[in-house]
């Protein structure tokens, strides 16, 4: 609905201008999402990767919400958004590991950087999924029971705890709600051309939201660690914090 | 100008038949090659469908219509029709409604759905309920990506209808009364219009307008209208219970897979039927079947709760003859397997909680939809 009026707004806008020419000169912006583990382009499902503890796990599933993605101009004015609500994920091992997102028409300048919220934002965080298509990104089964409040992010994979070549032990890790919702800001010169195509690499590295150190990781071993949920965010609080903090950008 | 053009092309190939000058406005006979041609009669008659107004709770999902598809009152009309008649089978003895009984909530209370002349189909007949909120991913492997995709293929299933489409579009076009109902649709002027994607689409239109959620749950929670019993409420609590303070793996985690209000995910899981030894030694691939991903071997789509108590036997292939066996199988928490959803996890199913489960379960079904005139037989 909000973004129905805002296109008639637009619409309207355009078709009051006497002056075609006025057209802002803009060009297109790409963001791709890539999932990594360890530095390395993430396969999901099929490659196993080394733990700090000694183990090896399968990454199952790496999801997240990006919301009001924006470009932040370098003359100060209000940031241009991009996106207000995308979900980024990975499940298939027959899909790469980047998440692409192409935004047009996008005002054409200089930008000191880009932000998105790691998450839903609040407001449409308060939001019943049901107000939404089934097949939009925020009626797509992420949220807790109740129909409030969605599932920010989940990482879930199959571990080999016992170095037997069998990926029994799955853990969990299903994050999200308003307190912890934070905004990745990135710093780094941007710049729209007219009619040209900038692209932006934000990179997301599971390892890193996992272990921040090989001393200091997530326990797995622990059985009252390997499953978040609901009302044990706590238990994930680490994993939250350590994804917030890894994301790297890289601009083409 | 391609619309245009396409507009003269179509107005040539009216007026080409309507100048015909057998006064029956029948061409017929046989190709080149002997083999039969299409029948191509004109067809007179209301030909300007008429929206059709969906009515969908407000604490369901906006539904997905295509737009290729709308829905109309006509082409809905037709839909429910084809849906209940046999002439979609090869020898006119099974429809859509025999493995899909509406006081089932569209299933057929077998563990394999059984063809033309007693064949058992590889599958469990899935409840085609509240479809309209899927958007793709259709059957247990999701092997369609659309209603009307899937509805071609039951069709020609030699363990199903085992029919030929060109043989079921040639017995709708001499039929007394599709033609009319097609171009009431449809609006088509040639039965050689009739075709078997104008049929799917039809069939698409009518499952899309099956929408159950006037069930007890959704009266009780979405409605204010009523009270859980003690034990429904408790079966609620452990239905939907996210963690466990006291063993933050011991819960059944049902609502992980299948949320309110559509209780069911639109994805695929490995939710622990069997022990294999490796991913490729499922009987049934499932999901991995159909995209070639080895390591989606055994995943299964997850089917909607709702209804639940009316649809056994349950899984894809109908195993469990009681939905006591299902939460039992549950409970167990599989088999350690790679591939497992990680949701698979022990948990305590004493006999209270047990009967909690099955009476919470059992308010998801929905009297209204299985006796809605709406979606019962149109020839009775």
């Amino acid at each position: 609905m909000l973004l129905c009026a805002a296109l008639t707004s637009a619409f309207i806008f355009t078709a009051c201008d006497d002056d075609e020419d006025a057209a802002v000169p803009s060009g297109d912006v790409t963001v791709n999402f890539n999932a990594l583990y360890d530095g390395a382009n993430l396969t999901v499902q099929s490659d196993v990767y080394d733990y700090p503890d000694g183990s090896e796990l399968k990454v199952q599933l790496f999801q997240y919400y990006v919301s009001d993605l924006e470009l932040i101009p370098a003359n100060g004015g209000d940031a241009v958004q991009l996106s207000d609500i995308l979900l980024v994920r990975y499940n298939n091992a027959q899909e790469d590991n980047v998440d692409s997102y192409e935004f047009n028409e996008i005002p054409a300048g200089e930008y000191t950087g880009i932000r998105y919220g790691l998450g839903v934002s609040p407001d449409l965080n308060s939001m019943d999924p049901n107000e939404f298509d089934a097949d939009f990104v925020l009626n797509d089964a992420e949220f807790w029971p109740g129909n409030a409040r969605y599932v920010f992010a989940k990482i879930e994979a199959t571990v080999d705890l016992e170095n037997d070549g069998t990926f029994d032990t799955g853990v969990s890790y299903h994050m999200g709600s308003n307190d912890i919702y934070s905004t990745v800001t990135f710093n780094a010169p941007i710049t729209v051309s007219e009619n040209g195509n900038t692209t932006l690499d934000i990179m997301a590295d599971v390892q890193k939201a996992l272990a921040a150190s090989d001393t200091d990781f997530h326990d797995f071993s622990d059985e009252s660690q390997r499953i978040v949920h609901g009302g044990n965010q706590a238990v994930a609080a680490d994993i939250w914090e350590r994804l917030g903090a890894q994301f790297t950008l890289s601009v083409r | 100008m391609k619309n245009l053009i396409t507009l003269f092309a179509l107005s040539t190939l009216f007026f080409a038949f309507g100048c015909e000058d057998d006064d029956s406005g029948m061409m017929g006979g046989t190709d080149d090659d002997g083999g039969s041609m299409i029948t191509s009669i004109e067809i007179s008659g209301p030909s300007n469908p008429t929206s059709y107004n969906l009515e969908v709770p407000s604490y369901l999902p906006g539904p997905i219509i295509p737009e290729d598809n709308p829905l109309t009152v006509e082409g809905v009309q037709l839909g429910r029709k084809l849906f209940y008649d046999p002439i979609l089978s090869r020898d006119s003895t099974i429809s859509c409604s025999s493995c899909h009984q509406q006081q089932l909530a569209f299933t057929d209370g077998q563990a394999l759905s059984i063809g033309i002349e007693g064949q058992s189909a590889s599958r469990n007949a899935m409840s085609p309920v509240n479809m309209v909120f899927n958007p793709n991913n259709f059957h247990w492997d999701g092997a369609h990506e659309s209603l009307e995709i899937q509805a071609i293929h039951p069709v020609e299933n030699m363990l199903e209808m085992d029919a030929d489409w060109e043989e079921v579009e040639e017995r709708l076009r001499n039929h007394p009364g599709y033609p009319q109902d097609f171009r009431a649709a449809f609006g088509i002027g040639n039965t050689n219009e009739l075709t078997r994607e104008l049929a799917t689409r039809a069939l698409g239109q009518f499952e899309r307008t099956m929408i159950s959620g006037q069930s007890r749950y959704d009266k009780v929670v979405s409605q204010n209208d009523g009270f859980f019993t003690e034990l429904e409420e408790e079966g609620k609590q452990l239905f939907f219970v996210e963690f466990n303070p006291s063993d933050s793996i011991s819960h059944p985690g049902c609502s992980h897979c299948h949320n309110a209000p559509r209780f069911g995910d639109n994805l695929f899981h490995n939710n622990g039927l069997d022990s294999v030894a490796s991913l490729t030694d499922f009987a049934d691939l499932g999901l991995g079947g159909v995209n070639g991903n080895v390591f989606d071997n055994g995943k299964f789509r997850t089917p909607t709760l709702r209804n639940i108590a009316l649809t056994a036997p349950y899984m894809h292939d109908g195993r469990f003859s009681t939905l006591e066996e299902v939460l039992e199988q549950y409970a167990r928490g599989g088999h350690g397997i790679e591939g497992e959803s990680p949701f698979l996890t022990p948990f305590e199913l004493t006999p209270e909680k047990q009967a909690a489960l099955l009476a919470f379960l059992n308010t998801l079904t929905d009297e209204e939809f299985i006796n809605d005139e709406r979606f019962s037989n149109p020839f009775e």
